[in-house]
């Protein structure tokens, strides 16, 4: 009886042994296409919500690019900023000010025409307090937007009824000029172009600490009126029906790569303000973009189907597409080879498989707009010294880390590389023990003759934090290995849940060292270098320096792109040279699709525009391998 | 027996008010918010939201209104899920869970009960040792181990079923998580009636029905089985509220839309009113089930009295 048992288990585990993929296969698993245009996609998290002014994942974004159109949208191979709603744009002389013009034949789904009304109806919405949009901040470059989400205030005086301004405060003499010489304008126009007013916060509370840190704003505001800034104040304005006038209050040359976040996408009014709440229900929702919302079932899928009002709805050859929503690695693996999904999202593929995933043909690899990187508390010794940091740095080897992340690529400096086409980057400190040892000894890490002794360093002031998951401890124990081996110092690994880690690292409770990543909201280097442009959010490291501030606005202001991003490049060298961060690798986007799956390709942010994608029934035209982001002219080109 | 039942109904509503308060608490105690993602929100952004939410009132305000929502039964709007209240999502996805872990329950008792009687019947043969070992790795193979063996056997060697995904009761997707949900339980009910039955047909009752002359089928069902099945009907009131309410793992393996998915990503979310109602949910099915069963022995066994 025994024995049969055992020839059981032997039948089991035969039958594990010959799965798995087999040698001589090019694909991973089955490789039959569905019959007629219909995708099954595989895209992550169960969305939050429908709403994109709401949701603000990736996994969200996916679905609301089939749903909403934006003023740009996403080209398919470089995901750089394309015309879609809007056909063309202006720009003023300092990337301060954007005109937009608008299609004439955009329809919402319900037959009515989409105009520049719509644009300046949902960016109030989106950036109205009561939405309470998480996202908001990535509008806040729009002039007074940022006063008005939070409740804020400009101050007036009662008696001249003029404003108090910025330039009030700051002592620079910058009078009212531009309000004189423009008499010809509208009295928005004349108030957008004018100076910036100042504005005050909403609460009582950073009211006064706003007073307590400048006694000459204290005295400004003394006795003046404090008025509500109202949605109506920001810088958006519909010139007419299909002409929108956005005004910035600083220069932003990537505004354009900016609207293709779901966040900026017009919503419909009528069915906001007929619905509220509800107006994403499958059976109220009006949308914009080349699909409509057939059916949401929550955590297990979402169907979407071709629309027939949608402007280009010519170019769109998939009738239908199904998302589902899932989390687990192997259920999505063991989906796709089934050949029950045509593709599946980014950071799929789990490292173990990818000796066998790695070179098929249906393997999906390229660099992506997010890097991972350590940063150094820098207001804490040992890690407030320079050269403590740069010989932590240095004794990282990246290039070897890479080959053990086995997706990724080394980086050295703080914008991943390759990505930008245009931008040289600056190239950090390489691997170098020996100059990792004698940086320490020359901070004072040193025995009797000079020479560097780890005994003499406060190895127990330094741990390394991370969230707790497999790829990031995998990571922290190779990196603690690098120190361990190369500067004889072992750092204490700290692993921490999620939740946990963002209080630690966010309020710097950490001891040294902690694990960051950054995932870019748009395709420029900029969306990288701003996280050290304020001391507190998200730079994390406490270092902050204006000199650096002022370099990237001054790159910001620069018309010319090729000047721009050679002073973002040498606000970047700025940041290498500090080192507050350790910089580790460039993602990269890791994901799968079927051959016959067309017009999806391995860009940057794995956005894919699915107007341009379908199914293609003749195996002779499928994809052998990635295919190419170089743009080959088949999509429009992003016009000036 | 009607006050007894009674009086376990009057227990029973305190007692689900004492979980959710724990509940609240541990939620408060944990650190983050439900809005707290990998980018810093600016200061007056998470104001914002915490004013939209009523975050920003006092504790025992949202205590208080967490407390009422329980005892009307509704518990407002999940925070993650924009525009579902969590009544919406206990609707959806509670008749996945509770299908699925029903159908696991049943073939396990029928499988578990038949494999028991008769390793009990036949104990120290052949088929008792070969029963009892397969009992054993199934209780001893966690089902992300056995999931994932039988998905790569049926559905990705063979083709024969698909992998993951619901797609309706009726329809071949619920086998392999089914049967993978129901395997350790069949294993414990196999060993639970093996020893149950053991015990009860060395009875002095038994023995009575034989003597009797009652044929053996009659000894084994009618007199055997009853008693014999005790303590499998008092393992089966948890053990079915727990399958009712959604298996985490398995519904993530076999990607369904069911119970357990919500609780264990309302838990990561930080999401309150979700995971209130969940537990709510959870606390009231523990505490029904566990009452059937002390009725139920009532019938089983002829000594209870209530």
């Amino acid at each position: 009886m025994a024995g049969r048992l055992w020839a059981v288990l032997f039948l089991t585990s035969a039958t594990l042994g010959c799965t798995g993929v087999s040698a001589d296969s090019e694909h991973f698993g089955r490789v039959t296409p569905p019959e007629g245009q219909t995708l099954r996609y595989i895209s992550g998290s169960e969305p939050q919500t429908m709403d994109p002014q709401v949701g603000t994942g990736q996994p969200e974004a996916r679905i609301y690019m089939a749903l909403f159109d934006g003023l740009t949208e996403h080209h398919p191979q470089t995901n750089q900023p394309m015309p879609s709603l809007a056909e063309r744009w202006e720009v003023n002389e300092d990337n301060s000010e954007f005109v937009f013009h608008m299609r004439r034949d955009a329809r919402w789904s319900d037959g009515e025409p989409i105009t520049a009304q719509d644009m300046v109806y949902s960016w109030r919405r989106a950036l109205s307090p009561e939405l309470a949009a998480p996202n908001a901040y990535l509008a806040f470059h729009i002039k007074y937007s940022q006063a008005y989400n939070e409740s804020g205030f400009f101050v007036r005086d009662p008696e001249s009824g003029r404003y108090v301004l910025d330039s009030d405060i700051s002592g620079e003499v910058d009078g009212l000029g531009p309000l004189e010489s423009n008499s010809g304008m509208t009295p928005f126009r004349r108030f957008m172009s004018g100076p910036m007013r100042l504005t005050l916060p909403g609460d009582e509370e950073s009211q006064q600490t706003l007073y307590r840190a400048n006694p000459r704003l204290a005295e400004w505001v003394r006795g003046k009126d404090l008025v509500p800034v109202t949605a109506a104040d920001m810088g958006i304005e519909a010139v007419d029906p299909y002409t929108l006038r956005v005004t910035l209050s600083q220069p932003v040359p990537f505004f354009p790569g900016l609207l293709t976040h779901q966040f900026l996408r017009p919503v419909p009014e009528q069915v906001i303000e007929a619905h509220g709440d509800d107006w994403t229900d499958v059976e109220n929702i009006v949308t914009s973009g080349p699909f409509l919302l057939e059916t949401y079932q929550a955590y297990d899928k979402i169907v979407v189907v071709k629309s027939p009002t949608y402007w280009d709805a010519d170019r769109v050859r998939l009738e239908q597409i199904t998302f589902y929503p899932m989390e687990e690695a192997t259920t999505m693996m063991n989906l796709y080879k089934a050949g029950v999904v045509d593709a599946v999202f980014n950071h799929v593929v789990p490292i173990a498989w990818l000796d066998q995933i790695g070179p098929l043909l249906d393997y999906m690899n390229a660099p992506e707009n997010a890097i991972e990187y350590y940063i150094f508390n820098t207001t804490q010794p040992p890690m407030d010294d320079i050269r403590v940091r740069r010989a932590f740095n240095a004794a990282v080897d990246k290039v070897a880390l890479a080959e053990f992340k086995r997706t990724a690529k080394p980086l050295t400096a703080f914008s991943p590389e390759g990505i930008f086409p245009g931008y040289v980057q600056p190239v950090g400190d390489d691997f170098d023990v020996d100059r990792a040892r004698r940086l320490l000894a020359e901070a004072g890490y040193s025995d009797a003759n000079g020479d560097y002794d780890p005994s003499t360093f406060p190895i127990g002031e330094v741990e390394l934090t991370y969230n707790t998951t497999e790829s990031n401890r995998q990571v922290a124990e190779f990196v603690q290995a690098q120190w361990r081996q190369n500067l004889g110092l072992t750092v204490g690994l700290k692993n921490m849940e999620w939740q946990a880690y963002l209080e630690d690292t966010r309020t710097m409770a950490f001891k040294g060292i902690a694990r960051r990543g950054w995932v870019g909201d748009y395709m420029d280097p900029y969306t990288f270098l701003e996280l050290f442009a304020t001391p507190t959010g998200n730079n994390g490291s406490g270092w902050f320096s204006p000199e650096y501030l002022e370099n990237l606005n001054r790159g910001n202001s620069s018309l010319d792109p090729e000047e721009r991003f050679r002073l973002l490049a040498e606000a970047e060298a700025q940041i290498l040279e500090v080192q507050p961060i350790i910089p580790l690798f460039t993602n990269s986007t890791n994901w799968m699709k079927k051959p016959y799956v067309k017009g999806m390709y391995p860009n940057p942010g794995t956005m894919h525009p699915w107007k341009y994608v379908y199914i293609e029934h003749d195996p002779a035209l499928w994809d052998r391998g990635t295919p190419s982001l170089v743009p080959d002219g088949k999509y429009q080109e992003p016009s000036d | 027996m009607l006050r007894f039942v009674i009086r376990r109904l009057m227990v029973t509503l305190p007692m689900i008010l004492v979980v959710v308060s724990l509940t609240w608490g541990l939620i408060r105690l944990a650190p983050g918010n439900f809005y707290t993602g990998e980018k810093v929100l600016p200061p007056a952004i998470e104001q914002n939201i915490r004013e939209k939410y009523g975050l920003d009132q006092p504790w025992y305000v949202q205590y208080g209104r967490m407390l009422s929502n329980t005892l009307h039964g509704d518990f407002g709007n999940s925070l993650r899920y924009q525009g579902q209240s969590v009544n919406e999502i206990l609707r959806n996805s509670l008749p996945v869970s509770a299908s699925i872990g029903l159908a696991a329950y049943l073939l396990a008792l029928l499988v578990g009960v038949t494999t028991g009687a008769i390793s009990a019947l036949r104990q120290n043969s052949g088929l008792d040792h070969a029963s009892m070992g397969f009992a054993m790795i199934g209780i001893s193979l966690p089902n992300f181990v056995l999931g994932p063996i039988l998905v790569l056997t049926f559905a990705l060697t063979f083709f024969w079923l698909p992998p993951a995904r619901w797609e309706g009761f009726w329809s071949l997707n619920t086998i392999l998580p089914v049967v993978t949900l129901s395997l350790v339980y069949m294993a414990y009910i196999a060993r639970l009636s093996r020893s149950g039955m053991l015990e009860v047909l060395r009875s002095n009752y038994i023995r009575t029905a034989r003597a009797k002359g009652l044929k053996e089928k009659d000894v084994v069902i009618r007199h055997g089985l009853r008693g014999g099945l005790l303590p499998v009907v008092s393992f089966t009131g948890p053990a079915l509220a727990l399958l009712i309410t959604g298996t985490v793992v398995v519904e993530r393996v076999f990607a369904l839309p069911g119970l357990g998915q919500y609780f264990i990503n309302a838990n990561l979310n930080r999401d309150e009113p979700l995971i209130i109602g969940i537990v709510a949910f959870m606390s009231i099915t523990v505490l029904l089930f566990n009452l059937l069963v002390d009725v139920a022995y009532g019938f089983f066994d002829p000594r209870v009295r209530y």
